[in-house]
């Protein structure tokens, strides 16, 4: 073997060293650092706005670095440009998704990379054979209509999630960042994803995943660097430490993290939500009952109808057939507009496509709701800043101002802008769909007791989400929804995660 | 049927239907309408506009939009009648023009894609803004309509080479260049560009380069446009082809291709077009009074670009 050869090898194949970078006033990193060895998976961990994105930004060449020094098998990096990045070996799996919903799924995959032949065209045929072979590796768990020919647009967002990552795995990268790759998927999915990941690791490709599910990190990460406040504060061996002492660096404290916050005062015995055989095109008819006070959860696998009785409830989708009735009067939706008036308030955790209005300012994305609600046709400018800005202080949002662009701010600060909406006046029933999807544990907390703060103050929640964990903890009850159907209602003692688990597998298994 | 479904959404079907009932329309209205010599008189009004839609598919699935065209075309007219006045008027001197003339077009494309993708202007505004900038270079190279093209310029267009009719050579060749764009790589980018502007650039695309070259795209099928348009009308006019650049359009959009760009592909305009045409033939057969004929032109695209948009969304 070559001296030079073996030099390069025995170097860790990404060190980024005293990165800094400042967009305006705010210092998102501050002398952070990073090394990946090769053929590991590291775990970048750290709460909301900690720095994490902008540093894998900054190494995939999407970001550009006011200081530092990123190395890639110990030489200088140039990464002016993601495709400078890419030609050396870095690839970045995109949390907002990098696919061109209009084209196929084999045209995205290979978009920018054609195979073509000798006169230049596009080599359908090759792109159709190479999809196909990546397809195979996740083919227990692609899902119908998951072939190269489909549009992107027809895909469920699970199956995008996949395509998103059989694009960076046909790049063959020797450097692979995963910012939140496993959000949208399910556990089957997710079972799948680690095994491609342990095959490249076998491969010597280096994973850098990003995740705010701990179970995820322990199952599949080598090493954890953990990062708070635009810098990095500690780095672990996965199998020498625990989760303790990762979120504690991850918050600095350990009382911030509210390990179940199930425990309260009895629920009062009154039935607040009644739904009567509501179908939609993939579920029902379902019926059932909430009460006042009552976190009602969905769980079950995904894609089982529980977002299509959340937007159905909310008037998104309309059901097609069926009743709802909030406290004795019927809220049968049509559009959210009907219901928006009966205090019902709906949060998605797919804040890009749901709730933002992108570019305007914070305040308007959170003065939006109470606009339409009031049927206001001349915005009362104080009026709502004063009612808002107490609002959005008291759940603990930071934000340069309110005139600043809903951008500005990071995943988690976004979702507390977007449930800011809806509180003023307090919502009578909150549906939830997926709201913590892709934010950190520190503002995942907050929007638990917050929650908990709403429900206690006599409004009904209903949350769907695809961590069974988050149900554990935060519902009072949990409907298990399969192929559209109720297949189990748990509470007390039977809402526990076996119980959970052997609902939602059921006959979807 | 291979290669219908490459004509994009569903709106083409809407078409489709639009130009047959057209047809059935127009051999009412004409009983001459199917004889070949017919057919050929009616390709050649249609041809500029086919070429000016054409070239206005790759801007609108890049996701621009290209307001200059029809002063491009007046503008590459212009250009060539003077440069073959100027050297003489002979062959030579034919096909320098032809020549200037396409580079004018590509030049004013390139001007158009710089200015947008370089300096990130809104490209309605700045094609707007160009295509007055155009029209005034057109009024200051020829102030006034007139400056004859040589005989044989015309002749040949309306005469045949090898024996085919020079229009359909014209035709083929404007579908082999179309053909031959809609099998490479950049035809697949530029649609991700237009789909999905960041998800292109996150992938690595060079968007300005593919938003350019659609523009340069657009200039050279205007050149086309205005060099067939000069074999009509045989001489120079700097108000010439003012109303092609919306009519292109809606022949765009009449062809499946999504003005919000990302769906499409250049085949469908060409039945747009055709469609358009057709639509004028049938008002103008039917005897209408001319002040109607714009007004009854207008209602029946907007009635097929409804027709177009209720079947895509179904």
């Amino acid at each position: 073997m070559p001296i030079a050869t073996r030099v390069r090898l025995m170097q860790p194949v990404l060190r980024a060293s005293d990165i800094s970078k400042s967009f305006g006033a705010v210092h998102a990193l501050e002398k952070a650092r990073l090394t990946v060895e090769r053929g590991e998976i590291h775990a970048l961990l750290g709460a909301n706005g900690c720095g994490k994105s902008t540093l894998c930004k900054i190494i995939a060449g999407t970001v550009g670095r006011d200081a530092g020094e990123v190395l890639i098998d110990g030489e200088p990096a140039a990464l002016g440009s993601p495709h400078l990045a890419e030609e050396q070996g870095v690839a970045l799996f995109y949390q907002e998704l990098s696919l061109v919903p209009q084209l196929s799924v084999g045209e995205n995959i290979f978009l920018g990379r054609e195979p073509h032949t000798a006169l230049g065209f596009t080599d359908r045929t090759a792109i159709v054979r190479e999809t196909e072979a990546l397809i195979a590796r996740v083919a227990p768990v692609a899902g119908k209509g998951f072939v190269p020919d489909a549009r992107v647009s027809d895909l469920s967002p699970d199956q995008r999630q996949l395509a998103e990552i059989l694009k960076v795995l046909a790049r063959k990268p020797k450097i692979i960042i995963f910012d939140e790759a496993t959000a949208t998927l399910d556990r089957r999915q997710v079972e799948v994803f680690f095994d491609i990941l342990r095959e490249l690791r076998a491969d010597g490709v280096s994973s850098i995943f990003i995740s705010h599910r701990m179970d995820e990190v322990f199952a599949i990460a080598d090493r954890i660097t953990v990062m708070r406040n635009g810098q990095t504060v500690a780095e672990f061996a996965a199998s020498e430490t625990d989760r303790y002492a990762v979120v504690y660096a991850m918050v600095g404290e350990t009382g911030a993290i509210a390990a179940s916050v199930r425990d309260h005062k009895p629920l009062e015995d009154t039935t607040r939500l009644v739904v009567e055989g509501v179908k939609a095109a993939r579920l029902g008819p379902v019926s059932f009952t909430a009460r006042r006070g009552e976190i009602l959860g969905l769980g079950g696998l995904q894609g089982q109808g529980q977002k299509a009785l959340l937007s159905g409830l909310f008037g998104a989708e309309p059901f097609l057939a069926g009743h709802v009735s909030l406290d004795g009067v019927d809220v049968t939706a049509r559009r959210p507009a009907d219901v928006m008036a009966h205090r019902i308030a709906y949060v998605s955790g797919d804040r890009a496509r749901d709730s933002a209005l992108p570019g305007r300012s914070i305040f308007e994305n959170t003065a939006i709701a109470s606009l339409v609600r009031e049927r206001r046709h001349v915005i009362p400018g104080a009026l709502f800043r004063e009612r808002f800005a107490e609002v959005l202080a008291g759940l603990n949002t930071r934000y340069a101002g309110l005139d600043a662009p809903i951008g500005s701010l990071s995943g988690g600060n976004q979702q507390k802008v977007f449930i800011s909406r809806w509180l003023s006046p307090a919502p009578g029933l909150l549906l939830l769909d997926d709201p913590t999807k892709g934010i950190d544990l520190g503002t995942k907390g907050d929007f638990y007791l917050l929650a908990r703060k709403l429900a206690d103050e006599g409004a009904t929640v209903i949350i769907y989400s695809s961590e069974d964990s988050e149900l554990l903890s935060l519902c009072d009850r949990v409907l298990v929804l399969n192929g559209g159907a109720v297949t189990a209602d748990l509470s007390g003692d039977r809402l526990t995660p076996f119980e959970l688990t052997q609902a939602s597998y059921g006959d979807a298994a | 049927m291979i290669g219908l479904g490459k004509l994009g959404g569903r709106t083409w079907v809407v078409t489709a239907a639009a130009l047959a009932v057209l047809l059935v329309a127009n051999v009412i209205l004409q009983h001459n309408f199917l004889e070949p010599s017919v057919i050929q008189s009616n390709l050649t009004t249609f041809l500029p506009l086919v070429l000016v839609a054409i070239g206005q598919t790759y801007v609108i699935l890049g996701g621009d939009i290209d307001l200059s065209v029809g002063a491009i075309v007046a503008l590459v007219n212009v250009v060539t009648v003077t440069v073959i006045a100027g050297l003489g008027g002979d062959g030579t001197a034919v096909v320098l023009g032809l020549l200037v003339g396409m580079g004018v077009g590509i030049g004013c494309g390139l001007i158009n894609g710089l200015i947008i993708a370089g300096l990130r202007f809104q490209p309605i505004v700045t094609t707007f803004a160009t295509s007055i900038v155009f029209s005034g270079l057109a009024l200051w190279v020829l102030p006034q309509a007139g400056l004859p093209v040589p005989e044989p310029y015309w002749r040949t267009y309306a005469g045949t080479i090898v024996g085919i009719p020079t229009v359909y050579v014209i035709y083929f060749v404007a579908f082999l260049i179309a053909t031959f764009l809609a099998a490479r790589p950049f035809m697949t980018r530029l649609k991700a560009v237009g789909g999905q502007r960041a998800a292109a650039f996150q992938t690595g695309l060079n968007l300005g380069r593919l938003r350019v070259s659609a523009f340069a795209l657009s200039g050279l099928f205007g050149a086309f446009a205005s060099l067939c348009l000069t074999g009509e009308t045989a001489s120079g006019d700097p108000l010439m082809g003012q109303s092609l650049a919306m009519s292109a359009i809606s022949a765009v959009v009449l062809g499946g291709t999504a003005l919000a760009g990302g769906v499409g592909g250049a085949l469908g305009s060409v039945l747009g077009a055709w469609v358009v045409g057709m639509i004028g033939s049938v008002i103008f057969f039917a005897g209408l009074p001319f002040e109607y004929q714009t007004l009854v032109q207008g209602l029946i695209i907007l009635a097929a670009l409804a027709g177009g948009v209720l079947v895509t969304r179904r």
